[in-house]
């Protein structure tokens, strides 16, 4: 990796990780949503810095949605009825499994290899997706069709019985 | 040559997984100290960027011999997936009442 991608790398890591704070910690959900949109670029930059311009794209794309779903201010909010020690609990978890991730990071280092693809990617992606493991898009295709119906169905009916 | 230097800039696979790290511990801790539903909903793409990260990376940094695309293929399949899983998310809070 040669200076310009690991400068782009870099940024994006810091973009990215300052957006999941912001997801994590502000709250308005408007604030969560931007924050959300922040981490999208901030991603796709890592993946465009790490030779996976396709992947970049899609992501850049999904988050965006994502983020634009979730800062719309017109669906309910519904809170959780889960006591402060659970929550409490859940916290430190999360605290152990970043601790837990970051050793194993940290004796990430065996893996050594010379990449063979190009900045894009584009046709050995599409190999992989349409070819080798065509199943397993179809699956998911199947399952984005079902959530969106799902999704849309819910929406109507709680619209109907109000 | 150019960018190759003794004070050349790098990133390995240790620097990708550290961020990959810090984003699903984010995630991880907005589902979890989150009291709205929504708000710890957003936690969950939040992790699944995480783990794209650690596939590209390891597609990357770890592939070994030949053009193993996988990570990056999966990373594409996980984006897709956590939007509609939000999708599905947001439909079942439902709408907002203008009373």
């Amino acid at each position: 990796m040669d200076s310009l991608h690991a400068i782009g790398f870099y940024v994006s890591s810091g973009v990215s990780v300052a957006g999941g704070l912001g997801v994590a910690l502000l709250p308005r959900r408007d604030m969560r949503g931007a924050s959300l949109l922040v981490v999208a670029i901030g991603v796709a930059g890592i993946y465009l810095a790490l030779s996976a311009g396709f992947a970049a794209a899609v992501a850049l794309v999904c988050y965006a949605g994502v983020a634009i779903a979730l800062a719309g201010p017109r669906y309910r909010s519904i809170d959780i009825a889960v006591g402060p020690i659970w929550r409490q609990l859940g916290a430190v978890g999360a605290a152990a499994l970043l601790a837990l991730l970051a050793f194993s990071a940290f004796k990430g280092a065996f893996a050594h290899a010379t990449f063979y693809g190009g900045t894009f990617g584009t046709a050995g992606i599409g190999r992989l997706l349409f070819e080798h493991d065509a199943l397993a898009v179809e699956a998911v295709a199947a399952l984005i069709l079902v959530a969106f119906a799902g999704g849309a169905a819910a929406w109507r009916a709680r619209d109907r019985t109000r | 040559m150019a960018g190759q230097g003794p004070h050349a800039m790098s990133a390995g696979i240790v620097s990708v997984l550290f961020v990959a790290a810090a984003l699903v511990a984010a995630g991880a801790f907005a589902a979890a100290w989150r009291r709205d539903l929504s708000a710890a909903l957003a936690g969950v793409p939040l992790m699944f960027a995480g783990a794209g990260v650690a596939f590209v990376g390891v597609a990357r940094f770890g592939a070994a011999g030949g053009p193993q695309l996988f990570g990056q293929e999966f990373a594409v399949l996980l984006a897709v997936a956590s939007l509609a899983l939000v999708a599905l998310g947001v439909g079942m809070a439902g709408r907002e009442s203008s009373r």
